[in-house]
């Protein structure tokens, strides 16, 4: 299937994926409320953006007491809001930490690809995101990307 | 509360004496004419903070402000101001800084946040959406910059708030320390960070869960599409993108305007070593950028081999490249990065650390000063250990290091010596930029609020040297030719309101000014698509001229005058020496006078006349003047 990839080496941090995304979804601009989070560590000079990857099976959809996350035909991961509990679960078992709850609404946001044109692809000024097919249905933790970055830029042996 | 759009709305006080946590609503006033961030420190500062109150006394305010466009998608960056009465000049102090602590302000729901008073023991402020706690600080005293922020975030177990934090040299009271966000991005200029450690407070932790409303949509995205299209297309994005300000660099050299040496030269001889070009090529691994900016033109560096091996970091910009290479004397380029790492670290300004080791270093040279003077450091040009030395000794005022702890100007009073070669305008030391060989630039130190500064006017025209320009914009060929005089006093003033406005948007000059990417007409659109609030060409030109007024009344109300608008002696009387500007000096008078009579201010005293204040709404103002003693008329 079709997923969001980044280019950590390109990522420079601006986190307008974040402000765009806010705003297709919730017409505001709000890290808080965005489907995508920049991870940021200013010592090592590192940036990623992390977004639901869809994993197939999905961790946070397994640990969610009331059902809410289900999987649509074409793969997705999505929340039924209305079964919804807000008990933050999804968050905890996440194993990449993609998702966050709305703020005031209390339910997990997740990325849902913009229906096949994410804008925050389009809109990112490095390059750093792609979307693309990528089969591979466990996505690599940010803290190994973390630690192959720093070995790629010799910062660390 | 009314809906607000832009604005966040709300204004945070903070009284670290009584530890009392008040808001308000942001004043429609301030809105309207002040536009938001530097325009909002400056008319506050000026209503709050009086002619006898002491930079370093709990009477002082610290101010920091952001902007109606800040934590939205407009393209141009995120920046906020830092203002507060300098300990460094005794005069208006102002810094202004990216990042992204600016957005996090945003998104806590405040516009502006004041510091008043003194808290009697250490202590941080941890500022989450409404709620605003005094964290004690006495395990982060001592600890530098970068450790600070560090600690700050581990303690409140979050990676994402952002952290405004104060180092060592702030603890010691160095007058020129700065706030630093994002470990290496300093406000650093006159001395915002040793009146916040004055303040007995360490840091600002700051997370907002909030969000930015914007009253028209379809005319913001038009906008910033526009805006998006015009920066891609622009002959500056890529330079910008591999080498940030640092390709200035060798573009100084060229021009003969690289300060070199303390000024004795005006090109170096090992330029290409210390370039942005070489950074770029041979340290550089990644781009970083300030929030929501299209242009990422901060760097990160790796030192892989040699003496500085496993150095890494963010940045340097030009102005900190520029001290700690030409400035000095020094060719060693990993040097100048250890050197920048280390002022960042310990939290210093390191445009006024540099001047003052390179004012000792020509002292030295002379022969005026000797080993005995200055704890045994050899101060030749481009000595590296005895920079090193230096840069710890003013951060932990020992020995000699104290006496340059104060700036130049203070440090030529206490040895009784070099004051015709301490490089400073109102007390705040100058920039990497020859005046010989950029007349509008140099206007610009003389007459800037904050002291000798190139960010409150910033005339780039000037370098296009095309008399075309000059007469389009201002019906004078030579305003556009740098080693002209005339028109330069119609060139500084339309440019320091403009970034005025810049300023108080808090977007990055860089885009917004030096690509030209937000004129006058443009800052008003996309002001208005953002806030619903009117503007115009017109009512940005002059809301940038009431800003520039009201800083110039606060230095007319501490006793400024024509008399201080003057650069050193050195750019007088000494022709430069060499490179493509070989031969010029300054001469300040007929751009001075004509500089007057363009911003309707006093040709004797440099003081704004009664009727142009009153012309821009600031009625009030010629009465405070009046009653404390200026002769307005």
């Amino acid at each position: 299937m079709k997923r969001i990839v980044v280019d950590v080496n390109r990522c420079a941090g601006c986190r307008l994926c974040e402000m765009t995304c806010s705003f297709r979804h919730e017409n505001e601009f709000s890290s808080s409320k965005s489907r995508i989070t920049v991870l940021k560590e200013d010592f090592f000079g590192l940036d990623l953006p992390v977004t639901c990857w869809h994993c197939n099976p999905c961790s946070a959809m397994e640990s969610c007491p009331s059902n809410a996350i289900q999987r649509k035909m074409n793969g997705l991961v999505y929340v039924e809001e209305e079964k919804c509990v807000g008990c933050g679960k999804c968050v905890e078992s996440c194993v990449i930490k993609a998702i966050k709850l709305h703020p005031e609404k209390n339910f997990p946001l997740i990325c849902n690809q913009c229906g096949g044109k994410p804008l925050c692809v389009q809109e990112c000024p490095t390059k750093a995101l792609a979307y693309i097919e990528v089969e591979i249905e466990k996505p690599k933790l940010p803290s190994q990307i973390l630690a192959e970055t720093l070995k790629r830029w010799k910062i660390i042996a | 509360m009314p809906k607000t759009f832009g604005y966040a709305g709300k204004i945070l006080r903070i009284n670290l004496t009584r530890k009392e946590v008040k808001t308000q609503p942001t004043e429609k006033d301030l809105m309207l004419n002040f536009l938001g961030g530097r325009g909002f420190n400056a008319k506050r500062l000026y209503d709050e903070v009086g002619r006898h109150v002491q930079s370093l006394s709990p009477e002082n305010k610290l101010m920091f402000a952001t902007g109606p466009l800040v934590g939205t998608a407009f393209p141009l960056g995120a920046r906020f101001n830092v203002s507060a009465k300098s300990p460094l000049t005794g005069i208006f102090g102002d810094s202004n800084v990216g990042g992204h602590f600016s957005a996090e302000m945003k998104f806590a729901g405040y516009d502006q946040i004041v510091i008043e008073g003194k808290s009697p023991k250490p202590v941080y402020i941890y500022v989450k959406d409404q709620e605003v706690q005094l964290i004690d600080a006495q395990h982060l005293i001592g600890k530098d910059v970068y450790e600070t922020t560090e600690v700050i975030r581990s303690d409140l177990g979050d990676r994402s708030v952002q952290v405004a934090a104060v180092g060592p040299a702030a603890e010691n009271l160095v007058l020129y320390a700065g706030i630093f966000v994002n470990l290496a991005r300093p406000a650093a200029r006159t001395g915002m960070g040793t009146v916040m450690a004055s303040k007995n407070l360490k840091a600002i932790a700051i997370r907002g869960t909030g969000s930015v409303k914007i009253a028209n949509s379809k005319k913001f995205w038009k906008i910033v599409d526009e805006i998006k299209e015009e920066t891609y297309a622009h002959p500056q994005y890529w330079p910008r993108r591999i080498m940030g300000t640092t390709r200035i660099l060798m573009l100084a050299d060229r021009l003969g305007i690289l300060p070199t040496r303390h000024f004795t030269s005006a090109t170096f001889e090992a330029a290409a070593r210390v370039s942005g070009e070489r950074l770029a090529r041979e340290f550089n691994v990644k781009n970083r950028a300030c929030f929501s900016c299209i242009v990422p033109c901060s760097r990160f560096y790796v030192i892989r081999e040699g003496a500085y091996a496993g150095l890494f970091g963010e940045g340097p910009e030009y102005e900190a490249l520029g001290s700690f290479t030409a400035r000095v004397g020094n060719s060693d380029l990993e040097l100048a990065l250890k050197a920048i790492d280390l002022a960042n670290r310990l939290g210093l300004d390191a445009i006024t650390a540099a001047e003052c080791i390179a004012w000792a270093m020509e002292l030295y040279e002379k022969g005026e000063l000797t080993k005995k003077d200055t704890n045994g450091l050899e101060l030749k040009w481009g000595n590296g250990e005895a920079i090193l030395a230096l840069i710890r000794k003013i951060a932990y005022r020992e020995g000699f290091g104290s006496i340059l702890a104060d700036g130049v100007r203070k440090a030529a009073e206490k040895l009784g010596k070099g004051e015709e070669i301490a490089l400073h305008v109102k007390g705040l030391e100058i920039i990497q930029a020859d005046p010989r060989g950029l007349k509008g630039y140099g206007l610009g130190y003389a007459v800037a609020s904050r002291g000798a500064d190139h960010l409150r006017s910033e005339p780039f025209i000037e370098l296009s040297d095309d008399p075309e320009k000059g007469k389009e914009l201002f019906g004078v060929p030579e305003a556009t030719l740098r080693l002209s005089y005339r028109g330069k006093g119609k060139l500084v003033r339309f440019f320091e309101n403009w970034c005025a406005i810049i300023d108080s948007l808090e977007v990055c000059k860089n885009l917004a000014e030096n690509m030209e990417l937000l004129p006058f007409k443009k800052a008003a659109e996309i002001a208005e698509a953002v806030t619903g609030i009117h503007f115009t060409e017109g009512s940005m030109f002059e809301i940038g001229e009431r800003i520039v007024n009201l800083e110039r009344a606060y230095l007319a109300r501490e006793g400024i005058r024509r008399k201080d608008d003057y650069l050193p002696e050195r750019f007088i009387k000494e022709p430069l020496p060499n490179g493509n500007s070989k031969g010029a000096v300054f001469e300040i008078e007929p751009m001075l006078n004509e500089y007057y009579a363009e911003r309707e201010w006093d040709l004797k005293t440099g003081i704004p006349k009664a009727e142009k204040l009153r012309k821009l709404g600031l009625d009030y103002v010629v009465e405070d003047l009046r009653r404390n003693g200026v002769n307005i008329d």
